[in-house]
């Protein structure tokens, strides 16, 4: 296990793995997103209160629960730099800060479209999710910053890494305070096939469908910007001039 | 795994672990601070202090919504199933807010026991159906209300 994690962390091993990847990758990402995008937003029957306005949430239920993998994924990857001294960690980190970033912005923004139609605002400051949400995005702005801020890339790395690992805990605030609290924004919605809910199976496997696609479009974006990054750090190394003479 | 690297997951494991703890003592301690709003049985147990200004959350009782001709006044009243608070409000309501519907309304407390809110938000619950298991629901004569919000 020891020796496969090690090669893990070569940033060669993993352009040349993540390349064979891709294709497949793209392929899937490509399948999900179309049957999502078109039934959720064109074929979805509309819910009996709040019209077609609910095909709103099939994209913001997917990118917010995809939103939340951010900062798990940096903890990881933030406690691989500072443990094992991997630099593929920190690369992973970087683009994931800055893709998630996106990711909640879009969260915050589709969720103020429907709340601006079925709650009758667009932003609360004393619902505990809307503003634990807010916190996620500027907390991913302060580690993109704290990166840029910082000259040298050794220490850059490593302080991104702890306030990664000290912001994960967001996450769970964000996942529980529709529980913890009452708040305007309404609890997860069940998955479930009992015929007695309420819930129409059609809107939940809609959402499940859109929420491979956001997954599978969030790791083609990730394995594309590291492998840019790999190139980048990596351009005095033989691999990469020799990837760089046969193209 | 090599003894300092160890000791550094150690400590990280440590931070994270802590740092939970001192989280959920603080968001236990805040636990009402950040509750976006009161209950109708909270408020008729007195946890508001009078003149305060504080948002309600509740259901919109059936039957009890009356609207002026005249003007955008509306009075209903609020339910959370155990107590009553009746509701004044004057301006446009959101497309979601009818009876049996969740809503949240910012205000305060008259000398008479009304609500006089500046604001009113309609709430939606987790359920999503279409129109047809609606009627379906409906003709079976299975009950489709909301739930309550913030039972919690």
């Amino acid at each position: 296990m020891w020796v496969w994690f090690s090669k893990l962390g070569s940033p060669k091993w993993f352009y040349e793995l993540s390349g064979k990847w891709l294709p497949w990758l793209i392929a899937a990402m490509v399948i999900f997103m179309t049957i999502g995008l078109v039934w959720g937003l064109l074929f979805l029957p509309p819910d009996y209160q709040q019209g077609f306005t609910s095909r709103i949430l099939i994209v913001h239920v997917a990118v917010a629960g995809t939103s939340l993998a951010f900062f798990p994924l940096m903890f990881v990857a933030g406690t691989i730099t500072l443990v094992w001294r991997m630099k593929l960690a920190d690369m992973v980190a970087k683009n994931a800060a800055i893709l998630g970033a996106w990711f909640s912005f879009i969260t915050l923004a589709t969720g103020s479209l429907w709340g601006s139609v079925m709650w009758g605002t667009w932003w609360e400051w004393t619902d505990s999710r809307l503003v634990s949400m807010l916190f996620q995005l500027f907390l991913l702005l302060g580690v993109i910053s704290l990166r840029s801020a910082l000259e040298d890339s050794d220490t850059a790395a490593k302080a991104c890494a702890l306030l990664s690992i000290v912001g994960c805990i967001n996450v769970v605030i964000i996942k529980y305070s529709v529980e913890w609290w009452n708040t305007l924004h309404q609890v997860s919605s069940p998955v479930t096939t009992d015929a007695s809910s309420p819930n129409g199976p059609e809107f939940w496997i809609a959402t499940l469908i859109m929420i491979v696609a956001v997954y599978l479009f969030l790791s083609v974006s990730l394995i594309l910007s590291t492998r840019n990054e790999i190139l980048e750090r990596e351009r005095r190394s033989q691999w990469v001039q020799d990837l760089v003479l046969k193209s | 795994m090599k003894p300092h690297r160890r000791k550094k997951l150690g400590i990280i494991l440590f931070i994270a672990a802590g740092l939970s703890v001192a989280v959920g003592f603080t968001a236990y301690a805040l636990k009402q601070n950040i509750n976006m709003f009161y209950t109708p049985t909270q408020v008729a147990e007195g946890e508001v202090g009078s003149g305060q200004h504080f948002r309600i959350g509740g259901m919109v009782k059936t039957g009890t919504v009356l609207g002026a001709e005249d003007s955008l006044k509306v009075s209903f009243v609020t339910t959370d199933f155990v107590s009553d608070v009746p509701i004044q409000y004057e301006g446009i309501l959101p497309d979601l807010f009818r009876e049996g519907q969740g809503i949240v309304a910012e205000g305060e407390m008259d000398a008479a026991g009304v609500f006089q809110a500046s604001r009113v938000l309609a709430k939606h619950d987790e359920n999503f159906m279409s129109p047809e298991v609606k009627a379906a629901l409906d003709a079976a004569g299975a009950t489709t209300e909301n739930h309550m919000p913030g039972t919690n």
